[in-house]
């Protein structure tokens, strides 16, 4: 099976279990949790630090998936990305709520790049993962860090400018000519 | 801010995913993504191109408390009588369960003989047209609004390399709702989501968009609007 089909085919194993939790099937949300839990739980303890918040948060999210299962349509784009952004939204909210100590967890140069090795095995809706990974790649270095710092880490452009010593303007522009050049290859 | 620009929306929706975005401007942000379906579109294609940044992470096992206590959570929230319980308490709630379960069965045998015999009566709802040419599509639904048939008539012209997608249109700001792509020959049926079911109780038109093939990859229609007819439900 090549990556795209394992892409599609988990893609519309996901999209099933989200529309049988819709249908008040417990079993499938545990069937969801077994697959996407580990990527959500990584992904939120990159912003949130503590490993104790970041559980209490997924929680969160896996009762909010319960509760708006019926609302997600396949039609409408990537199950992956929609289960994935509601884990992303719950961090950003607890962030937003909680004091959260940014620099505890290391020296920023010390934290591993993101990075796109993740992109081989899915595609999102209408994008193929080649096309980000390549768009992300014609980022300047600054550009990407910026965005990658923001995005994973949940920084806001005044701790980027801490932890990078740059000035808080050029940080500014980084992100907002890396967010433009993203796009404008993207739509190419 | 003028909210009418497309590069401005766009502009915002990425700091927005990114999570630059704070404080009252996100608080803004997030109640006009609320009102708004095209700014909440902007929002979810950012979510496509930047969630992927994510999913390179190794994958980190929660800890086997965070199953039990989602577990518990859905039990209450979905059974109030029987909210509190306790591990112990779990028999009488699968009692119940067992019960109801084999209700739905005595009703479900009933159920679907009734529901294939209505099934089989579709009423035009809608039929697309511009202002001068022939009908393009005969828009059916069965009186329960659950299954869709669009039949292509003579105005319906294929145009290569593009897909035409129908759309209840929703009063107010609402985002409208997909209803699935027209056949560019021929025609279609199809069983309606709760969603789609719920836009059409709502919708007082239905528009045609021309979209890329496949329909809109964005959830909202991408392309030019073609026809918008009424719709006259039963």
């Amino acid at each position: 099976m090549s990556d795209t089909d394992a892409a599609n085919s988990m893609e519309s194993e996901l999209a099933r279990l989200i529309h049988a939790c819709a249908a008040r099937d417990r079993h499938a949300l545990r069937q969801l949790y077994d697959l996407v839990a580990g990527q959500m739980l990584a992904s939120m303890l990159r912003i949130l630090k503590r490993r104790a918040l970041a559980e209490e948060a997924l929680q969160d999210v896996f009762v909010s998936i319960w509760q708006r299962a019926a609302q997600f349509e396949s039609a409408r784009g990537s199950a992956r990305i929609w289960l994935m952004a509601i884990a992303r939204h719950r961090a950003i909210d607890v962030l937003r709520s909680e004091r959260v100590d940014l620099y505890r967890q290391a020296d920023v140069e010390q934290l591993p790049h993101a990075g796109m090795e993740g992109l081989g095995d899915w595609s999102s809706a209408g994008r193929s993962a080649a096309a980000l990974a390549r768009c992300f790649e014609e980022l300047s270095g600054e550009q990407r860090r910026g965005i990658e710092l923001a995005f994973v880490n949940g920084y806001s452009h005044a701790d980027i400018a801490r932890v990078t010593g740059e000035p808080l303007g050029t940080i500014k522009s980084w992100i907002r000519r890396g967010l433009a050049s993203l796009r404008q290859c993207l739509e190419r | 801010m003028k909210h009418d620009q497309p590069q401005l929306i766009d502009a915002l929706a990425s700091e927005y995913v990114l999570g630059t975005l704070r404080g009252a401007a996100r608080r803004r942000f997030e109640r006009w993504q609320n009102a708004e379906w095209h700014v909440a579109s902007r929002v979810r294609t950012w979510e496509g191109r930047l969630i992927p940044l994510t999913l390179g992470l190794p994958p980190i096992a929660p800890s086997q408390e965070v199953w039990e206590k989602i577990e518990a959570r859905i039990r209450n929230s979905d059974a109030p009588g029987i909210g509190t319980a306790r591990r112990g308490a779990a028999r009488p709630a699968l009692r119940a369960l067992a019960a109801v379960l084999l209700l739905c069965a005595i009703f479900a045998g009933g159920y679907v003989a009734w529901r294939m015999t209505e099934s089989l009566h579709l009423q035009t709802v809608a039929t697309i047209k511009g202002a001068q040419g022939p009908v393009a599509w005969s828009i059916e639904l069965d009186a329960r609004h659950k299954r869709l048939r669009a039949v292509a008539l003579a105005g319906a012209v294929a145009q290569p390399g593009h897909s035409f997608e129908l759309w209840a249109l929703l009063p107010g700001k609402a985002a409208p709702v997909s209803l699935g792509l027209l056949p560019a020959a021929g025609q279609l049926e199809r069983t309606l989501s709760v969603a789609q079911r719920a836009a059409l109780a709502s919708a007082a038109q239905v528009a045609v968009s021309l979209e890329p093939p496949g329909g809109s990859p964005t959830g909202a229609p991408t392309g030019p609007v073609l026809f918008v007819a009424a719709l006259n439900k039963a």
